[in-house]
């Protein structure tokens, strides 16, 4: 399988995450956006797996590969959010974003190839990235409900629970923030002699995380501002866009050695 | 931000006090930089840290035992204070990432924005600044554990403790054990026994570790071939390079409109090339390039294109078989797959130990971590010299004591989630 079949697989898998989303809107029950958006995720599996065997390494080295999990995660955050909270708008977002990131993958597309430089080689490669990227998914539905709020703030009459919503989203996605750093962290002192070197990509990971802390604790106190919590929220999505993909534009990136473009 | 019409510095203290005190303790810092230059971790190294450390605790210890109940230690101990200080941390973390680090005593230092270098961004991690707001964030964080502890114990209470005390735990041994790393390089040629570190001429420094590097070996990724701009080098189509991975005799394959069909290949070939002839022939010897006899057709080309394509070695010269005006086939460098040193290793205390030491594979030996660092490419997959790096980090166990009650303390995050609120 190659990278150029991602465009006959993508449209599968929107096509029925569109109609999951769309189902969502309009009926009441969730089995059957649940069995559509879950069909969806399989065909978009199918490729992910099948170009995992043709590259014979993990299909995890380069940004467009990230972009593929994150295609993945986004619309799994979503159902997830939505059978456990009901809202019904969230697969359409979620399908919207995970376009996004699908049409960038076509327009833009990486060279993939089975080389693996030695310093990926490594049982924490495939976990320490895996596990990023659904956080990363986890907390771009966080986000999404984050702006949903913010337009419309005014209209809102369930306040309390969309709080509760992100707070939940935002303690599962820095759980796994959280677990993906310390692997990055152990494998680091394996793979580089340090578990933590400052590296650009390191900072910037830091930083996100210092970003969800602060929401969490914000959060804490009850006379807190809902307001400024969501900002917080896309404050600390901006920290990790830098940190996934910004940080190869920054002058601190000459240095890095977390880059892996062959 | 407080919302009654309380006076500044007036008890109850909430996020303004938070503010002033962390902008306040990170001007302090400025000041400290600016007077006394960058924090040199070579001066707090054993016993200092540990001093320095045992009274850090202390300290945190007896504030809490003697004045835990006082308003200021209990504001100290919670979220107006915690916030600011984060918020303090996080932007020179954000200063750290975006500006280029030169580690201390490197020459390449800009010169250009000095007012940076006074302020100490340019080596941030051992600026006043950042370090206080690491200590102040880190004694916030201990009087809030110890306050904890003072109160009601819950089940869930289990993530707080594993969260805080496991991050507290890590940064503290982080920090102090920074200044008692060691990390050092050392070049070894195959045959060859090495116990000097490597280091700027005329110093050398002696490691209780000798290292034998019994042989060295490089696998490399099969040869790549591309389409060439003859006269820019530059691969085709520029947008998007391809490249094919040679799989064998007999395949054919497309690359940027060409046809490239595999004729034969040479694991081991000798390269002759002078400006009318070139001839390849199947020579088993060290330094010997790998080479592949191509057919190219392309439209527009009245007949196929046939001759021999290699990378070359540090023996014989690379060559590409021209298309015709425009483009040419050739074979780039070939990507490394592994590199692995087999090494006998000496200490002193008398043990004499065999291993394979490999990226991702690091051999322990007594305290010392040795690491497969680099090599020397300029014999290319011939290379004979091996880099190691060696690192002793005594602190390790202590900063992995915390970092696995972190991993411990998210698993417990991800499966509880936030505390129910009341409201």
């Amino acid at each position: 399988m190659t990278w150029n079949a991602l465009i006959y697989f993508a449209a599968g898998a929107l096509l029925l995450w569109g109609a999951g989303a769309a189902l969502a809107m309009k009926y009441n029950t969730k089995t059957l956006p649940a069995v559509m958006t879950t069909a969806g995720l399989i065909v978009f599996f199918f490729f992910i797996a099948a170009l995992w065997h043709s590259l014979e390494r993990p299909p995890l080295r380069t940004m467009g590969e990230t972009r593929l999990w994150y295609s993945f995660f986004l619309p799994v955050a979503g159902l997830l959010t939505y059978l456990r909270w009901n809202y019904r708008w969230i697969l359409s977002f979620t399908t919207l974003l995970s376009a996004v990131f699908i049409v960038v993958n076509i327009v833009q597309p990486d060279i993939h190839d089975k080389v693996l430089m030695p310093a990926l080689q490594s049982p924490w490669f495939a976990p320490h990235v895996i596990i990023y990227m659904f956080s990363y998914a986890i907390l771009g539905a966080a986000t999404l409900i984050a702006i949903y709020y913010l337009v419309r703030e005014k209209q809102l009459n369930n306040k309390t629970g969309i709080l509760q919503t992100t707070d939940n989203l935002v303690y599962a996605g820095i759980a796994c923030i959280t677990l993906g750093m310390l692997m990055g962290a152990i494998w680091a002192k394996e793979a580089w002699g340090h578990y933590w070197s400052w590296d650009p990509k390191e900072t910037w990971a830091a930083a996100t995380w210092i970003g969800y802390l602060l929401y969490i604790h914000y959060r804490l106190k009850k006379n807190s501002s809902d307001k400024t919590a969501m900002i917080l929220l896309l404050i600390a999505f901006l920290l990790l866009q830098i940190c996934w993909y910004g940080v190869n534009y920054l002058p601190s990136a000459q240095q890095s050695i977390h880059t892996y473009t062959s | 931000m407080a919302h009654s019409s309380r006076k500044i510095w007036k008890q109850p203290w909430g996020y303004t006090e938070g503010y002033l005190a962390g902008t306040g303790i990170c001007l302090s810092g400025c000041i400290l930089q600016l007077s006394a230059g960058n924090i040199e971790p070579a001066l707090y190294a054993f016993p200092v840290n540990s001093i320095m450390g045992a009274l850090f605790v202390t300290g945190l210890l007896s504030v809490h035992l003697l004045a835990g109940m006082k308003r200021i230690v209990r504001w100290l101990s919670g979220v107006y204070a915690t916030t600011p200080a984060l918020v303090v941390l996080l932007s020179l973390s954000v200063i750290l990432g975006l500006i280029p680090q030169f580690p201390q005593g490197t020459a390449n230092e800009p010169r250009l924005s000095t007012f940076f270098t006074s302020l100490g961004w340019y080596q941030m991690t051992t600026s006043w600044p950042f370090v206080l707001i690491s200590f102040y964030t880190l004694a916030i964080l201990g009087l809030t554990i110890l306050r904890r502890t003072a109160q009601k114990q819950q089940w869930r209470d289990i993530g707080f403790y594993l969260n805080h005390f496991g991050l507290f735990i890590a940064f503290l041994g982080g920090i102090l054990g920074s200044a008692d790393m060691e990390r050092h390089t050392m070049t070894v040629r195959e045959g060859a026994v090495e116990w000097r570190s490597d280091h700027s001429p005329g110093e050398i420094k002696e490691l209780p570790l000798a290292i034998q590097l019994d042989s060295f070996l490089i696998e490399a990724y099969p040869p790549k071939l591309v389409i060439i701009q003859n006269e820019t080098g530059k691969m085709l189509p520029a947008s998007r390079p391809d490249s094919y991975l040679f799989e064998g005799v007999a395949k054919t394959t497309q690359l940027a409109g060409c046809t490239v069909e595999i004729i034969d290949y040479l694991a081991h070939a000798a390269v002759f090339r002078d400006s009318a002839f070139t001839n390849v022939v199947p020579m088993l010897m060290e330094g010997a390039a790998e080479a592949i006899k191509v057919k190219v057709s392309k439209p527009g080309l009245s007949q196929p294109v046939e001759g021999w394509v290699s990378n070359g070695s540090y023996l014989f010269p690379h060559i590409v078989l021209q298309i015709d005006e425009a483009n040419s086939v050739a074979m780039p460098q070939q990507e490394v797959r592994k590199y692995t040193s087999y090494v006998t290793v000496y200490t002193k205390g008398g043990t004499t130990r065999q291993a394979v030491i490999g990226v991702n594979k690091p051999l322990s030996v007594d305290d010392w971590m040795i690491y497969q660092y680099s090599y020397d490419d300029s014999k290319g997959k011939y290379a004979d010299t091996s880099v190691f790096e060696l690192v002793r980090d005594p602190w390790l166990k202590v900063v992995y004591t915390g970092f696995f009650m972190l991993l411990a303390g998210a698993l417990f995050l991800f499966i509880t989630g936030p505390k129910k609120r009341l409201s």
